[in-house]
């Protein structure tokens, strides 16, 4: 599944500057970064293209969720390693993540810890769960 | 006196003085002692005169019959002709005994001779001396010698003296000559044999009467005297004329003659004397008591005299009974009586008051107060309670107050029968004066009597409105303060969410900036970047409150807290804070393990921070169940020995952005402890002394799932 070169990691959010600086930090590691704002935009994106792992924020433009995005690419690859980028998280919500195999992260989000997340999630391609700190 | 038997003719009555004068006949009658001598005396003399033969028949007055008694030269074999009784009115002896005059009968069926009859009965020319005395006039013997007409038995009993008269009659064969004067010397010798048979008779009889009365007085003394209480018979001048033993004991010198004893037996009848001249004076009243003193023992005894008036034949009275009872023992158990009922009375009293007493503070309680029986019966109400029940309202109660006293019987009567010894139960009344229902709140006891059986059973009636009106304050302050709470919440995490995505971009591109610093300019970026942090730190725990991500499980409060002292025992050491745990043996807790983590090592580092010098930090767990309660709390206490939170910060220490620490802390430590705790269902309470210390005490639920 991994190809050889840069792991590819695809980064949704619709915080414009958050976006940024998580591509720019991201590759900075020499990871291979697609970066889009919207749900549409990235559903188009998963549907053409395989990512290694699909980063996301949970509330998207009009009301649209990260897990519609993961749920598409999951589609194309059902093991893609794949995790929410949260300010906050009802009960419900964490329990869909842990039943989809997607971790959560919650924001403000310490870079340290999210970059080792990161290279975690990528190393165990096939085995999904991954623990949040 | 004369008996039914036959005599048989003496020796003397051998005819030696035949033809010898009346007179001589007359004195030999004389010489009879009794009455059964004179007929056999009287028939020899009969003979004497010349008169071949004779019988005498006499009449038994207690069965009416006449038969011959005595008989002189008169064959056996005609005798039985004589026999008779006084009912056969035709037999010629009846019919000469009822005229008591003489006949001559020429022919009978009995005798082949003439013969001679002559009456005699029990008479005298003069009255006997007792009816003389007497002035009765009714003596028999003299009634029957002036009466001619037809005796009658019934009639033949003395009116004064009570003797029953005698009857018989005297039969003589006539000889073939008879001279009138040997007629005239027969009759007279009877009529003088008659008449010395009365005096005999009499005198017989008055014997008897003597015998009789003799044994009646041997008896009644042997009554007397066999009587355990004194009598004594006494004359007019209160002279004792007779006493039994028991009264010689009191009035009787004894053979001993002391000083002491002679006094007391004087002084003994002195009170008698008086006591009968009291009795006299107080006419009518026979009773009196009278104290006597024991000769022998010389105690003191207490009688009781009865008096009554004896009577001599004539009703004169001729002196006084006085019959002693010995009341001393009836008098001392009178007085124990008599004290008891003192006692009783003055226990009554004494009752009496408790109970006013008791009534008086039943009366001011202010709360109705019911006292029931021990089959639930209303004894007692206070006027409160009756406004309620109208208890004793009788037939007025109103409609409402009947219904009240139906709910009060239901619970009373439970309460009454149940095995609890006291109990506290809501009980809605409709108040009359009030208008409207009002919630009490039952209070019942009871009261046992010595074999554990109910005696009674009070209840007290609480009026709950106040404290009900206090509770719903309470609940609407803290409904409000959970509001408020919630609200600051919400805002705080808006606030947070908010600041979240500009935060996060601008650490990001700190973090991004991080190789392109110059030299000088390393401390403004350091700034930054520990500025940002802090905000992130914010947020972070702003927000934290509300990811409830964890599942909460049974765990194990007390690994909790080591966990958590560990992790921080390095920060702890450096602090030179000394940790000391007590931790109790707890059930398992139904928590989320990471948020309660989070509460203690807020609260551990809280503490720490309160003790820059170092001190004591104490942590304790407890499993505590109150009243009413199945499975309790688990609680922990948390204290520290630092400088403790002012009194004005106590009431919002809670609140989110207050602390204690300054520009270091972010006032929302407390604020989310308290949030997760809430979310736990659990509490949380501090208590803290400025330079002393602070303790929290948090309190955990123990449910199961």
């Amino acid at each position: 599944m991994k190809l050889v070169g840069k792991n590819r990691i695809l980064v949704v959010d619709d915080e414009v500057h958050v976006l940024i600086t998580y591509r720019l930090i991201l590759e900075q590691q020499g990871y291979d970064v697609t970066a889009c704002t919207t749900a549409g935009e990235a559903i188009e994106i998963v549907e053409r293209r395989s990512f290694d792992l699909v980063l996301c924020d949970y509330s998207l433009d009009e009301q649209h969720t990260g897990f519609e995005v993961i749920l598409a690419a999951r589609r194309r690859d059902p093991s893609v390693p794949a995790a929410l980028l949260t300010g906050y998280a009802t009960k419900e919500t964490a329990e869909e993540a842990g039943r989809m195999n997607i971790a959560v992260m919650f924001k403000p989000i310490e870079i340290e810890e999210f970059l080792l997340n990161t290279s975690k999630m990528l190393r165990s391609g096939d085995e999904p769960r991954q623990e949040t700190a | 006196m004369a008996t039914a038997e036959i005599r048989v003719p003496t020796g003397r009555s051998n005819g030696k003085r035949a033809g010898a004068e009346s007179h001589s006949g007359v004195l030999r009658l004389l010489d009879a002692e009794r009455s059964e001598e004179i007929f056999p005396l009287l028939l020899e003399e009969i003979v004497a005169l010349g008169y071949p033969r004779g019988l005498v028949a006499e009449v038994n007055f207690d069965t009416g019959d006449i038969a011959p008694t005595a008989a002189l030269r008169w064959p056996k074999q005609t005798l039985a002709g004589f026999n008779t009784a006084l009912w056969m009115s035709e037999h010629f002896l009846v019919s000469v005994l009822s005229t008591n005059q003489p006949v001559v009968l020429n022919k009978t069926d009995v005798h082949n001779r003439p013969i001679y009859i002559h009456p005699i009965l029990f008479s005298s020319s003069q009255p006997c001396w007792e009816a003389d005395r007497l002035r009765t006039g009714g003596c028999l013997a003299a009634r029957n010698y002036r009466k001619q007409r037809r005796i009658r038995l019934e009639e033949q009993v003395c009116a004064t003296c009570g003797m029953r008269a005698y009857a018989a009659a005297v039969v003589v064969e006539i000889p073939r000559r008879l001279t009138a004067q040997a007629s005239a010397e027969l009759r007279e010798l009877i009529e003088t044999a008659n008449r010395l048979l009365s005096r005999l008779y009499k005198t017989e009889y008055y014997y008897n009467r003597m015998r009789d009365m003799e044994i009646t007085i041997a008896q009644m003394g042997t009554v007397m005297q066999s009587m355990a209480d004194p009598v004594i018979l006494t004359d007019t001048q209160h002279r004792v004329m007779m006493q039994n033993k028991a009264a010689e004991h009191f009035f009787k010198a004894p053979d001993e003659m002391t000083e002491g004893l002679v006094r007391a037996v004087e002084l003994n009848n002195l009170l008698f004397s008086a006591t009968l001249s009291s009795m006299l004076v107080s006419d009518g009243d026979s009773h009196c008591d009278l104290t006597l003193v024991d000769v022998i023992e010389g105690e003191e005894m207490l009688f009781e005299a009865v008096s009554a008036p004896t009577f001599g034949p004539d009703g004169t009275q001729i002196g006084t009974v006085t019959v002693m009872h010995d009341v001393t023992e009836l008098r001392a158990t009178d007085q124990k009586l008599r004290a008891n009922f003192e006692k009783l009375r003055d226990a009554e009293e004494m009752v009496r008051q408790d109970r006013d007493r008791l009534n008086l503070i039943i009366e001011n309680v202010g709360d109705p107060i019911i006292v029931c029986d021990g089959d639930a019966k209303i004894v007692l109400v206070d006027p409160l309670a009756e406004e309620l029940f109208g208890v004793s309202a009788g037939d007025r109660r109103s409609e409402v107050q009947s219904r009240n006293q139906t709910q009060l019987a239901a619970y009373v009567s439970s309460f009454t029968y149940s095995f609890a010894e006291r109990e506290t139960t809501p009980l809605k009344l409709f108040n009359p004066a009030l208008r409207q229902e009002i919630e009490y709140d039952a209070r019942a006891g009871k009261i046992f009597d010595e074999r554990g059986q109910v005696s009674y059973s009070v209840t007290v009636l609480r009026d709950l409105t106040a404290l009900r009106r206090v509770e719903q304050l309470k609940i609407e302050r803290r409904m409000l303060e959970i509001e408020k709470f919630a609200a600051t919440g919400r805002l705080a995490a808006t606030i947070a969410h908010e600041v979240n995505n500009p935060m996060e971009a601008i650490k990001n591109a700190i973090y991004l900036l991080a190789g392109y610093i110059p030299e000088g300019a390393m401390p403004v970026y350091n700034i930054l970047k520990s500025e940002t942090e802090r905000v992130a730190r914010i947020v972070r725990q702003m927000l934290g409150l509300y990811r409830n991500t964890e599942q909460v499980k049974p765990v194990k409060v007390n690994t909790i807290i080591e966990d958590t002292l560990l992790l921080l025992n390095r920060q702890l050491q450096r602090a030179n804070i000394e940790v000391k745990t007590d931790l109790g043996t707890l059930p398992d807790a139904v928590i989320a393990a990471d948020q309660i983590r989070q509460v203690l090592s807020n609260l551990v580092i809280n503490g720490k921070d309160a003790m820059p010098n170092g001190g004591k930090l104490m942590i304790r767990s407890r499993h505590v169940v109150g009243r009413d309660e199945v499975r309790g709390w688990v609680r922990i206490l948390i204290a520290d020995t630092g400088t403790g939170i002012p009194p004005e910060m106590l009431r919002t220490i809670f609140e989110p952005f207050v602390t204690t620490k300054g520009e270091k802390g972010t006032g929302l430590g407390l604020w989310i402890v308290k949030g997760i705790i809430q979310n736990h269902a659990g509490k949380i309470s501090v208590k803290s002394k400025a330079g002393k210390g602070t303790v929290f005490k948090i309190d955990l639920p123990v449910v199961k799932l």
